[in-house]
């Protein structure tokens, strides 16, 4: 038994010198995905699915980033333009993540679904101030690959 | 409680309610016809013989002891018809019924939020008690009245020993009926003891039942029909009787004979009978035939409750639905995949078409599911509008209009507390004091409360009506003011004077009733049916009644809906509020100055609200002719929908949008919902009253 523990403890050990990350330190997984050139992440957990290819029902008096409604296996669920809350162009594509805001289940549409990362919860750094444009964000980091993500707030994205 | 016992006790909680609602409403049909009928005779002793049963088995004695009781006293009515109750107790039959039937409904409210039972029970038995010594003088005034005609005497009083007799011993023809007190319990035992007592004077006697010290089944029958014991002389009776007067809890004995063989019953019953039929007739007569007629009809009755229902926990139905959506979706990915184009599957077409009209039906059946007719809730008022009347001395009906219409069960469970509080409201205050104060309205002296339901589009209207005296706006404001909820020196509306009644804490009665004054009234109603998105508006006039009007959304409610297309999007416009749909010429189209557009229908005009403009759409059709025109009607609204194309009509599920979609107030736009069509794409559901508004606010 005494010696089963030894021999668990050393593996992870070696893992830990592999990927050069000590134990101790806590992390998270995150969803990165694309949107204008810029690189954001959303905590995993609050990833519900990933969505391509389905048809939104358009509607009408509602904020032209609010594209409309989509059926997802019964349930209607909204679907924002993030190039568009955050006033930038439109583009036409569609790939969407549903997320799980409070319960709220909302469809983001993005460029592109990146890869999922672990990223240490001590490695996610305040935005600066100044940068007003990027009100949605609310940390960012540098990922191992070298870009920078941009950490998603999600509720901001829906109240503002 | 281990779970096994909270599901049996789950089953008991839901059979007794749903009993009990059944009793109340035989009750309040019976009392309307002022009698009972034979059916709901039986019917009652069902109930009652089943909540019985089942309150023992859970050993809640207060409940099994009442029923019981009434169940003896249904015996007596079932065995003689309901003439044994004479007229001037059948008030006191049904209030005591009536309140036998709260008592129940406190005792299960009690065991739901598991406090301790009453223990007091014994003013309710004692009025069972009492009624059940009243009726039975009463069937026993003929027979005591002619003791000196033979065959009469001995057909109330004397036949029916033959068959007790026929059980014991010819030998043992004198025997001894004793009956123990009421509730007293383990009465087996005590018939052991009374054996006891009467072997000290004579040993020589047979008891019916036996074996009671070892048989405690038989405690029932004796608590039921009494105990026999029999003698071989009426000397050897006799020497006994003291020993029975001294025993512990004998509430009455009496002789009685054996039968000889028919002559000796002729010669007998003058002298026999008559003394015992002037003492105690019916519990004799009501014995014999009880051992053999409460066994077959119980067990029937039970047998059909059990297998017309089941009870589902509800989450089970909305994950039923839910997997059935998927289905339906599913099945129409498969069948329309886009591999199949171009192939030519003869069979597989076949199939898909079945599999097509199977899914269908499995979603219209478990739709179903979930829905329940408003019967139930409205029925209960019947019994406040019942007890309230007799309170006040108000009389009044009730009138329930569209009680089959259906809605959620949520939604049904949440309403009932508001319309109770209402109901009640226009019996205390609604109604006027005196009849003659109606009378010099020129009113009907019976006050009317008309409850009804309706479905409007993608909403449930629940109307509460009075033709009582209406709310007095003047004392209303007046009191708003004093309660500094209005400022004095403000006009207010009308409307904005009734809704200060829904204020917290607003109560215009000055004494506290029973029924309401409390000043919970109204704002608790608002909360209730706000909690289940509706909302509550009064309209009232002077003199002439008041209104309370419920509007809840059908979330998840079924609907019928037509269906229209604009650009490439659809709605649902509830059936309900269409008039026709109609193509016109573009120079039918009546022009005014302000842009704005109208047709003539039947000597009228309507204006054409463009469904594209309204919502700002980039596709469909802007030329008149080439689309539809759909005349809706709903309140005092009456217009033309301008869509593309009329695609059919259609049973749909009501879902509500999601809560940061009605963030942005499109309610106020008409869109009151969605609904997911058989292919999988959503349908906006469009409120007709609130498109006509939006038109009307907005300068589009």
């Amino acid at each position: 038994m005494q010696q089963t523990e030894e021999v668990l403890f050393a593996t992870e050990d070696q893992v830990d010198e592999y990927t050069g990350q000590p134990t101790e330190i806590q992390a998270e997984k995150y969803l990165i995905f694309s949107s204008d050139g810029l690189m954001y992440g959303i905590k995993a957990e609050q990833v519900k699915d990933i969505i391509t290819d389905y048809s939104i029902t358009y509607l009408p008096q509602v904020p032209s980033y609010v594209k409309g409604v989509i059926n997802l296996r019964g349930q209607i669920i909204p679907i924002i333009d993030i190039r568009l809350r955050l006033g930038k162009m439109p583009q036409d594509n569609f790939c969407g993540i549903v997320v799980d805001v409070d319960g709220n289940m909302v469809g983001i549409l993005v460029d592109m679904v990146e890869q999922m990362v672990d990223v240490p919860l001590d490695s996610i750094l305040p935005v600066p101030t100044n940068s007003t444009s990027q009100a949605m964000v609310s940390g960012m980091c540098t990922l191992p690959d070298g870009n920078t993500m941009l950490e998603l707030d999600c509720e901001l994205l829906l109240h503002d | 409680m281990g779970s096994g016992n909270d599901s049996i006790l789950d089953m008991y909680l839901y059979e007794t309610n749903t009993l009990l609602e059944q009793l109340d409403g035989i009750l309040l049909a019976a009392e309307e016809a002022d009698t009972f009928s034979e059916d709901s005779v039986n019917e009652i002793f069902r109930i009652m013989h089943t909540i019985k049963g089942s309150s023992a088995m859970m050993e809640f004695n207060s409940l099994m002891t009442v029923a019981h009781r009434i169940e003896d006293l249904f015996f007596l009515v079932r065995e003689k018809s309901m003439d044994v109750v004479p007229e001037q107790t059948r008030p006191e039959l049904f209030d005591m019924l009536f309140q036998a039937v709260d008592f129940f409904r406190g005792e299960i409210e009690k065991v739901e939020n598991e406090e301790p039972l009453s223990q007091s029970i014994d003013h309710i038995v004692n009025k069972i008690n009492s009624l059940i010594d009243k009726i039975q003088g009463n069937s026993s005034a003929p027979a005591a009245n002619n003791p000196a005609e033979p065959e009469s005497a001995a057909a109330a009083g004397e036949a029916p020993a033959p068959a007790t007799a026929d059980a014991v011993n010819q030998d043992y023809p004198y025997g001894i009926h004793v009956f123990f007190d009421e509730g007293s319990g383990m009465e087996n035992l005590r018939a052991f003891m009374l054996l006891n007592g009467i072997k000290d004077y004579c040993g020589d006697f047979v008891s019916s039942p036996e074996n009671v010290e070892t048989d405690p089944s038989t405690s029932d029958h004796i608590a039921d029909h009494g105990f026999l014991v029999w003698f071989r002389t009426a000397e050897e009776r006799d020497s006994v009787i003291p020993a029975v007067q001294n025993g512990g809890s004998v509430r009455e004995y009496q002789p009685v004979d054996a039968a000889r063989p028919a002559p000796a019953v002729h010669e007998e019953a003058p002298k026999a009978s008559a003394p015992v039929a002037r003492e105690e007739a019916p519990p004799k007569a009501s014995a014999p035939a009880a051992k053999a007629a409460p066994a077959p009809a119980p067990a029937a009755g039970q047998q059909h409750a059990k297998e017309s229902l089941i009870s589902v926990n509800l989450s089970k139905l909305d994950q039923l639905l839910a997997v059935v959506s998927e289905i339906v979706i599913t099945e129409s990915m498969v069948t329309a995949s886009p591999d199949l184009k171009g192939l030519r599957l003869d069979n597989f077409t076949k199939s898909a078409r079945d599999l097509r009209k199977l899914t269908d039906d499995l979603q219209d059946v478990s739709m179903s599911l979930r829905m329940v007719p408003v019967s139930g809730t409205f029925q209960k008022m019947n019994r406040i509008v019942r007890d309230m009347s007799k309170k006040l001395g108000k009389r009044a009906k009730l009138t329930l209009i569209g009680e089959d219409t259906e809605v959620d069960k949520t939604i049904v469970d949440a309403i009932g507390d508001p319309i109770m509080h209402i109901v009640r409201n226009s019996m205390d205050h609604g109604l006027e004091e005196n009849e003659a104060d109606r009378i010099a309205a020129g009113k009907d002296p019976v006050g009317e409360v008309i409850l009804s339901a309706r479905h409007t589009g993608s909403e449930v209207i629940i109307e509460i009506k009075d033709d009582g005296q209406g709310v007095d706006t003047q004392a209303v404001l007046n009191k708003a003011i004093r309660q500094g909820l209005a400022a004095p020196d403000h006009d207010y509306s009308q409307k904005e004077i009734l809704n200060f009644l829904m204020m917290p804490g607003f109560s215009t009665n000055t004494e506290v009733t029973e029924y309401s004054g409390r000043g919970v009234g109204m704002d608790v109603v608002k909360k209730n049916v706000a909690d289940v998105g509706g909302t509550v508006t009064i309209s009232s006039e002077w003199g002439k009644g008041m209104t309370t009007t419920l509007k809840i959304p059908l979330t998840m409610a079924i609907m019928d809906g037509m269906e229209v297309s604009v650009g490439n999007s659809m709605f649902t416009i509830p059936i309900n509020s269409i008039q026709s749909s109609l193509k016109v010429a573009a120079k039918d189209v009546i022009h005014d100055p302000a842009q704005g557009e109208m047709v003539k229908i039947r000597d009228n005009f309507y204006p054409i609200i463009r469904a594209k403009e309204l919502f700002q759409m980039e596709q469909g059709c802007d030329n008149i002719e080439e689309g539809i025109l759909m005349w809706v009607e709903s309140g005092e609204h009456s217009y033309c929908l301008f869509v593309d194309e009329l695609l059919g009509e259609q049973q749909i599920v009501v879902k509500p949008l999601p809560n940061y979609i009605n963030g942005f107030g499109v309610k106020n736009y008409g869109i009151n919902g969605c609904s997911i069509l058989g292919d999988g794409s959503i349908s906006i559901i469009l409120d007709v009253v609130n498109v006509y508004t939006a038109a009307h606010s907005s300068v589009y």
